[in-house]
């Protein structure tokens, strides 16, 4: 695949989804010299720009997953494709340049620096990719703007609530246009109404760029959202 | 991530977390304020002794008499002058001439009758020598001023005293300032004629200042003159007859030298040729020698008092940062998780030790500067109590730079194992559990 490209020959950064497949994912994780199987030979399709719910159980597998498929760890055995890349083998660099042109990240624990502001955080996304900062900046708060907290871009995260921080960090998520965008447990730490707000963001910003969604939850209200509902038990797809 | 957005990511981290950096910097501050200070007050201190070593002349100073030199001259630091020979200007050109030296400064004593001013219990007048140097150049001469300032080169109206002059005066040595400012009529002799045995002086007077109170070893005398002073009064000398053995008439051009070797380790060299020529001559070569010596030990002792305190200082440091390695291990998940590499990661936390260093330096050097010149104001109450020269606090560039730039790269020597811990730290630390 390759990028859309300017009258000028210059590519262009990314829109829409992408297609992600897995196949025989195995991951397991040694602590003091036992090994412990995460995931099971895996399989997995998700359709380019689709919104795919991934419950589970804990200890399930449903993190880790989501750590593979966002180039967090290094795949062990078997292949992911994400649109026309492949996982398998990148590391290091290679692996960092990965996530931070194809993906964004959506943490419980929202992830940010508790000494820079919202506008600062969401800025942090960019300065990795060596963006001037006049650009970055006014994208940065463009991005608050759009997720409704323009008004609060000086703030710390320590000064926000719950649902504005975890809006932050879909700004922050959003920063470098990414085409599959990764959410762990988003709602996990937020009340009922906070939580209503950033389901209706995600959604909304995945409608609108059509970038892939998948969202690691045990929250039943929320995988209901998704296109495609997945069960994750002992590293294992199981019936929903 | 470019320098200087790592830069600025750094120092956003450092300033906006300083209450955590706090205790890092206070340890790295004191660290650089007691290396500053101890190489300062070392600096000084080395420089003060050796110069009291030399009276205050160049270190490198020789001095020479007008007097043959004894057998086992070049044994002893001091005069071993066997009789009277001229130094005249020819022996003193050759001297000039020899290898190593750098400078040649003539004495001229001469001996004179002084009318100080009135005082309680001292004498109406006083038989005393003046001491004639080149004024032009006192760096080359072993004179110390302890109070007010040297004549003008030239002036004969100006004369400076020493502590002797006091005491002959009885008056207060703490208090040489008390005589600066009043006047001394000088009177050199002449013996013009001789009657029935008996000889006859004049005097050419001289009425002058006292502007100065010194210590000096040029010459035997308890005035310091310009040279051109003395000189005037031997002239006025040899316009008398003299008297044999109780007044002759002088002959030697000058009563001494004070001759400057090109380095330290030439003085020996240039003294034993002197001394080959004839002349006695005296330099404190083994006394410097020793006193080199015992200041090694001291600056031994002192380097490794500040050696253990950098060491606790970078152990705060290392402590310090591999601390918040430890409680920021999520947010170095979430740097590599939004596309950070190792690299940027270990050049965000070297950057934020060195901002610690450089902090940490910056407000340790001012300490330092600040404890030196502390140490410098007591150190000079006390010199100035025992008539000595006070000491003159100044800090090199080269500490300053030690103080900032060495904690700057202290912190950052410390701070790599903790960076590199964190750059190796696996981007799903950003996730957590299973």
């Amino acid at each position: 695949m390759s990028l859309p490209s300017t009258s000028s020959g210059v590519a262009v950064a990314p829109t829409g989804g992408v297609a992600v497949e897995g196949f025989g994912v195995r991951h397991a994780y040694t602590t003091g010299g036992e090994q412990t199987e995460v995931l099971d030979a895996l399989d997995l399709e998700v359709a380019a720009g689709g919104h795919v719910a991934i419950t589970g159980p804990s200890g399930a597998g449903k993190s880790t997953l989501l750590s593979l498929l966002g180039g967090l760890e290094p795949l062990q055995a078997g292949s992911i494709r994400v649109g026309e890349r492949d996982l398998a083998g990148l590391g290091g660099d290679a692996l960092a340049a990965y996530r931070r042109e194809t993906v964004g990240f959506v943490f419980q624990h929202y992830g940010l620096v508790e000494v820079l502001s919202a506008l600062e955080n969401v800025e942090l996304a960019l300065t990795l990719t060596g963006r001037d900062r006049a650009s970055r900046r006014a994208w940065a708060r463009e991005l608050l703007e759009q997720v409704g907290l323009g008004h609060r871009a000086s703030h710390r995260p320590a000064a926000l609530s719950g649902g504005e921080r975890q809006r932050v960090a879909i700004a922050r998520a959003l920063a470098n246009r990414p085409r599959l965008l990764l959410a762990d447990e988003p709602t996990g730490n937020l009340d009922e109404e906070a939580a209503q707000h950033v389901l209706d963001l995600l959604e909304a910003l995945r409608a609108e760029r059509g970038c892939t969604l998948l969202v690691v939850t045990h929250n039943r209200r929320v995988a209901e959202r998704a296109n495609e509902l997945r069960r994750l038990v002992g590293g294992r797809w199981v019936e929903p | 991530m470019r320098w200087r957005d790592a830069f600025t990511l750094a120092l956003e981290s450092v300033t906006r977390r300083f209450g955590r950096t706090a205790l890092t910097v206070l340890a790295v501050m004191l660290a650089s304020a007691l290396l500053v200070a101890l190489a300062t007050i070392v600096i000084t201190a080395n420089s003060r002794v050796i110069r009291q070593v030399s009276k205050g002349g160049p270190i490198t100073g020789i001095r020479v008499l007008a007097a043959q030199a004894q057998p086992g001259q070049l044994e002893s630091d001091d005069f071993r002058p066997g009789r009277p020979v001229d130094l005249t200007i020819p022996a003193v050109e050759e001297i000039r001439s020899l290898p190593d030296v750098a400078e040649v400064a003539p004495v001229l004593v001469a001996d004179t009758l002084a009318v100080p001013p009135e005082t309680p219990d001292g004498p109406e007048r006083i038989f005393e020598r003046m001491v004639g140097v080149d004024l032009r150049r006192p760096e080359n001469l072993p004179v110390t001023v302890l109070a007010g300032r040297l004549p003008a080169p030239g002036l004969s109206s100006e004369v400076a005293v020493t502590l002797g002059y006091l005491d002959r005066l009885h008056l207060d040595a703490d208090r040489p300032d008390a005589v600066i400012g009043a006047f001394v009529d000088l009177a050199s002799p002449q013996v013009y004629r001789q009657v029935n045995g008996e000889i006859d002086y004049r005097g050419r007077w001289v009425h002058a200042q006292i502007v100065g109170v010194v210590a000096q070893d040029a010459g035997a005398g308890q005035f310091l003159v310009p040279i051109e002073q003395t000189q005037a009064d031997r002239e006025w000398a040899l316009r008398g007859i003299g008297d044999g053995d109780r007044q002759p008439l002088p002959t030697s051009e000058f009563t001494g030298l004070v001759v400057v070797a090109s380095s330290l380790d030439r003085v020996g060299p240039v003294r034993a040729a002197i001394t080959a020529l004839g002349f006695a001559t005296s330099a404190p070569e083994q006394l410097i020698s020793n006193v080199q010596r015992y200041l090694r030990v001291v600056d031994i002792v002192l380097g490794a008092i500040a050696l253990i305190a950098l060491v606790i200082a970078s152990l705060g440091i290392a402590n310090a940062m591999l601390a918040a390695v430890r409680e920021r291990r999520r947010e170095i998940g979430v740097l590599k998780a939004i596309g950070a590499r190792d690299r940027d990661v270990l050049r965000a936390f070297l950057l934020e030790s060195a901002f610690v260093g450089a902090i940490g330096g910056v407000l340790g050097t001012a300490l330092g500067t600040a404890v030196a010149g502390s140490v410098g104001l007591v150190v000079n109450a006390y010199l100035t109590q025992q008539g000595l020269e006070g000491v003159r606090i100044i800090v090199p560039w080269a500490v300053l730079l030690a103080g900032v730039g060495g904690a700057t790269l202290l912190a950052i020597a410390a701070g790599t194992a903790p960076a590199l811990r964190a750059a190796r730290l696996p981007a799903r630390e950003a996730v957590g559990g299973a």
